[in-house]
């Protein structure tokens, strides 16, 4: 009596595709319930395998880890391991899950600055006896890293990937503007003057872009803060501290560079980090001087092959002092509720252990963490790497207190102001310790 | 055909009482079949919405209300204890917070740049796309595929667009304006994300129009082309009317979803430059998974969402009643 | 209304929607090094494939990829049944109460996810019968880490349920009154009078349901931890990581992506389709 376009056909199709749907559900809810990968540290099972969650999800680094390592390990210790990549951003989310619901995995890998965190909740191992048991030779040529995976005083996390942050150069504009290479803040503002490329208002050409995006420019104030003798908190982490002296002249240099009449830099937050290489001003050539890590500088010159010889880093630059960003940026933990924190260590250890380091260091990018892989193929065949490897002494992790993450974001927030020529550097600062300190009284 | 074609005055008839009624509409069933719903058809109501009341109430509401009950708890997912109750603690700290306040500006702010542009654009290529020519299913593929694609991938193709070389100031340069750096701007970054927003929007959207279209009898038109209206008069009298079931429906979810942005504004500026674009949704996430205090992230999310419901419930009246 | 006007600006308004997809076209068959040359072009000057090989080898596309379509086709037929039935309720058969329990199902959907992300994730984990646990849902790991659990958040989406009840409510009651008049089930009245109607409704809701699934990052991030349980969201996310964004080999893993999603709604756009001159309702 309708008129439609709906035929019986149509009809039964969708009935068949209801049941067939019905049907598939519970077959999918038992067929592949049992996996159960995610609920290891619950459970007793010490036979089930070993389960990972790797910091970072880059495909050279996959193709490493899960092709290469970590069969090398099964087949070494006669274990089965899982492994699962989180991309760096994302972690916080899987892990929390993870702890709220008990299925957190026996060994994750997270920065330093998240530590304190677990540390303080109890959900990480201390792993000092097990560091101790290292052959003395495997920990002198770990030591330099160690420190950042340290919580008063307690070893938690097993560094392992380093980095750091250096003032990178072209050789081929500084000897065009007839500028010698700088080694001082001082000196370095002076050569970026004349580097910089200026039309009208609006730069050209950078003299010297130090990283500004978020997170980054608390990394970059913290080698000027550093450098000028100062630093973000007190000794015991209570206090904040970078409302010094020292500190409002940092942020006046930094905050220099982007405004004023004397400004040598644009590009004011830009995240260089999560662009590809090749994008680096550094590269474009739409900047003389930038502040890099190794692992940018080295991707610089993967994606233009011509740089190789253009290049330079600079060894890190001096005022009082000299200090940098720098360090463990990622390290393993191992689960306090791990049924496995044997075979758990073992992988943390394996994964540190000469020779693999070297191999996982190249596929990220990054810094091995043993001082014994600066005579290693790796580093002897980037000539780029060795400034970088030479700046170990100057390099500062953040500092480990439980509040970090939080304090960091609210430092964040007013450097921003101040790069942005919204605050005085002496009021931003002021204004972060003033939101800060409770923050660190509270923890 | 012509037993329909009779019917059609009398269907015109009961469209505008159950538009007119809107939300409230259901009880028009009452009032066209002149007697109240039976005992039968009200069970076979309460058959045919069971399985979904169950599924929802055990992985919709019952995560919300846990979320409400957080709400009033310091809470960290690493505790190893119960959340601890702290009455209305978090509430009393939020009116204070001055990140949280600009938040709640921005997503206003957001929202009310979105919302005209995703609707009315989606309107208007609904009406055009509601037709029969050749190729049509391409261009309403086309129209449609920001839907489709994944953000992740997307956003890059954005940030490229943005970047200091790209699409978007090679078109100012054409143009005769001055480059700009779209979303390290202050006074740029949300509008530059509410464009890619209207963008991913406007498929959705357009597609539900279409629907609604389609459920519109042709008949109606008919009548009102014999009464002598023209093209604008059909627009205002048969297909707006007819149009409004989903309407409210659209302005409704575009509330839902556009209060709720995350994801584009993670990858675009990580809620930068000078907190810009930092919308409440982008706290929450922020409190809770960066900073580990759910019992604080959940009390924003209450917040925000009486601030979406109430607008929702706003949308959905006026709409109904227009 | 077949003005040729009307028919050039919906080509117009097409092709601007269009652009971000031709470059995201356009470098996914550029080498690396043509990607970003200083002046971009429409065109690789050199078209290459390897940019799709990339992707499907390191990426383990190919798994993410049925692991979605899996997932979506579950969610797709769950919602088309039980949205469309739950709808038509709430729109012609109302019961006491059932405005109410309608309004709260949509307000649910106002809530943050990050907030209701971790509940729902203990509940997948509880899930009674499944991944080892014992019939209290106790003892093993439930949903986490299977394709089931991965359907969990989306078999039923309120907001579907919601448009269902707005598109039925825009048919006239008339319809049901002669049938229910003849004596017909309540069911048979959905069944062969309004369901029959709703062609457009179930396009709607396969494609929304199908995008829900396609489009989450959080849920798939959370409860997914072995290779074989991948989803695409995450399979791409390695090329956009810091320090290897890779966008030839992102760029080419999402045209793979997008196409079955295309095909679907092509396939499914005829529903929308009929015009004003024919079918459905339209007499």
């Amino acid at each position: 009596m309708i008129t439609n376009r709906w035929t019986t056909a149509d009809r039964r199709g969708f009935l068949t595709a209801a049941t067939a749907a019905g049907v598939l559900l519970a077959v999918t809810a038992c067929g592949t319930g049992g996996g159960g990968a995610g609920g290891t540290t619950g459970g007793g099972d010490a036979n089930a395998a070993l389960t990972v969650w790797f910091p970072g999800n880059s495909a050279p680094e996959i193709e490493l880890v899960t092709k290469k390592l970590v069969p090398e390990f099964e087949a070494a210790n006669g274990a089965k391991v899982q492994v699962t990549f989180v991309d760096w951003a994302q972690i916080s989310p899987k892990l929390n899950a993870g702890f709220a619901g008990n299925s957190a995995p026996d060994v994750f890998g997270h920065g330093p600055a998240a530590a304190a965190g677990f540390a303080a909740a109890k959900r990480i191992e201390p792993l000092d006896d097990r560091v101790a048991a290292l052959p003395a030779e495997d920990r002198a040529d770990l030591e330099p890293y160690l420190a950042g995976g340290q919580v008063d005083g307690t070893q938690y996390l097993i560094p392992l990937g380093g980095n750091g942050v250096l003032v990178a150069y072209r050789k081929d504009l500084l000897s065009e503007a007839g500028v010698t290479e700088p080694a001082t803040w001082a000196e370095a503002a002076e050569a970026a003057g004349k580097l910089a490329v200026r039309d009208g208002g609006t730069i050209q050409r950078a003299g010297l872009m130090l990283q500004s995006a978020k997170i980054q420019r608390v990394q970059s104030f913290q080698a000027l803060i550093g450098s000028e003798g100062g630093t973000l908190l007190s000794q015991d982490g209570r206090q904040v501290t970078w409302n010094s002296p020292e500190g409002v002249k940092a942020l006046e240099y930094f905050a220099g560079l982007y405004g004023g009449d004397a400004k040598v830099s644009d590009q004011l937050g830009r995240d260089f980090a999560n662009q590809p290489a090749g994008q680096n001003p550094l590269a474009t050539g739409k900047a003389a001087m930038v502040s890099a890590t190794a692992g940018q500088v080295l991707q610089m010159v993967k994606a233009v092959p011509d740089l190789a010889s253009k290049i330079g880093v600079l060894p890190p630059l001096r005022s009082a002092d000299a200090k940098t960003f720098g360090g463990a940026t990622t390290g393993l933990f191992v689960n306090a509720d791990s049924a496995r924190k044997d075979l758990a260590w073992k992988f943390a250890a394996f994964m540190v252990s000469k020779g693999v380091n070297e191999r996982y260091a190249e596929a990220v990018g990054g810094l091995p963490v043993r001082a014994s892989a600066a005579q290693g193929a790796y580093v002897t065949g980037q000539p780029l790497l060795k400034p970088f490897i030479d700046a170990a002494p100057a390099y500062q992790g953040s500092p480990n207190v439980p509040a970090w993450v939080q304090v960091r974001d609210v430092l964040d927030k007013h450097l921003e102001e101040a790069l942005a020529g919204k605050a005085t550097a002496k009021k931003a600062l002021d204004d972060a310790a003033a939101e800060a300190g409770p923050l660190l009284a509270a923890q | 055909m012509a037993l329909l074609a009779e019917r059609g005055g009398d269907r015109s008839a009961a469209r505008s009482r159950t538009g007119l009624r809107g939300l409230r509409g259901t009880r028009g069933t009452r009032g066209t079949s002149g007697r109240g719903p039976t005992g039968r058809r009200r069970l076979v109501g309460l058959v045919f919405t069971a399985p979904v009341l169950v599924y929802l109430a055990v992985f919709q509401l019952f995560p919300v209300l846990y979320g409400f009950y957080l709400s009033f708890t310091s809470y960290s997912p690493l505790d190893r204890g119960a959340p601890r109750p702290v009455g209305v603690g978090n509430y009393t700290a939020l009116l204070g917070s001055a990140d949280f306040l600009k938040s709640l500006r921005v997503t206003v702010q957001f929202v009310a740049e979105v919302l005209p542009f995703a609707v009315g654009i989606a309107l208007g290529l609904a009406l055009l796309a509601n037709r029969r020519i050749p190729g049509i299913g391409l261009l309403r593929a086309g129209l449609f595929l920001p839907r489709i694609v994944p953000l992740t991938a997307v956003s890059l193709v954005w940030l490229w667009m943005y970047s200091p070389d790209g699409w978007f100031n090679d078109l100012a340069a054409s143009l005769g304006l001055a480059p700009r750096d779209w979303l390290l701007d202050e006074d740029s970054a949300l509008h530059s994300v509410a464009v890619m927003r209207v963008w991913k929007a406007l498929g959705g959207n357009m597609v539900l129009f279409l629907a609604g279209l389609q459920a519109i009898p042709g008949v109606l038109y008919e009548a009102a082309k014999m009464d002598g209206a023209g093209a604008w008069a059909r627009f205002r009298h048969v297909t707006l009317p007819g149009l409004r079931p989903v309407m409210v429906y659209v302005v409704t979810i575009n509330i839902v979803y556009l209060s709720q942005s995350f994801a584009e504004i993670f990858i675009l500026t990580g809620g930068g430059p000078l907190g810009s674009t930092t919308t409440t949704n982008y706290l929450i996430y922020q409190e809770a998974f960066q900073n580990n205090r759910f019992g604080s992230a959940s009390a924003m999310a209450f917040v925000l969402f009486a601030a979406i419901f109430a607008f929702a419930l706003v949308a959905m009246r006026g709409n109904g009643r227009k | 209304m077949r003005r040729p006007g009307s028919v050039v600006a919906l080509v117009i308004a097409t092709l601007l929607v269009l652009v971000p997809f031709w470059w995201m076209v356009s470098i996914a068959f550029k080498p690396e090094s043509e990607v970003f040359s200083a002046e971009p072009r429409l065109l690789p000057d050199d078209p290459v494939l390897d940019n799709f090989s990339v992707a499907l080898d390191a990426g383990n596309l190919a798994t993410a990829m049925t692991n979605s379509l899996v997932v979506a086709l579950l969610v797709v037929v769950a919602n088309c049944v039980f949205t469309l039935l739950a709808g038509y309720a709430f729109a012609k058969l109302p019961y006491r109460g059932s405005n109410a329990i309608f309004m709260t199902i949509v307000a649910t959907t106002m809530v943050p996810v990050a907030v209701t992300v971790i509940p729902l994730f203990l509940i997948a984990k509880g899930i009674p019968l499944t991944g080892g646990n014992d019939v209290l849902g106790r003892g093993g790991s439930g949903l986490l880490d299977s394709l089931a659990g991965l359907t969990l958040p989306h078999l039923i989406g309120p907001l579907n349920v919601f448009l269902a009840r707005q598109y039925f409510m825009g048919l006239p009651d008339e319809l049901g009154e002669a049938a229910r008049v003849d004596g017909a089930s309540e069911f048979r009245l959905f069944w062969r009078i309004y369901l029959p109607l709703a062609r457009p409704l179930v396009a709607t809701v396969a494609v929304f349901a199908f995008t829900a699934v396609w489009d989450d990052f959080l849920w798939p991030l959370v409860i997914t931890s072995s290779p074989g349980t991948q989803t695409v969201q995450l399979a791409l996310s390695q090329f956009l990581t810091g320090g290897n964004v890779a966008y030839g080999p992102a760029m080419a893993g999402s045209v793979l992506v997008l196409l079955p999603v295309l095909a679907v709604f092509v396939f499914n756009q005829r529903s929308f389709v009929a015009g004003l001159s024919e079918g459905g309702v339209k007499g």
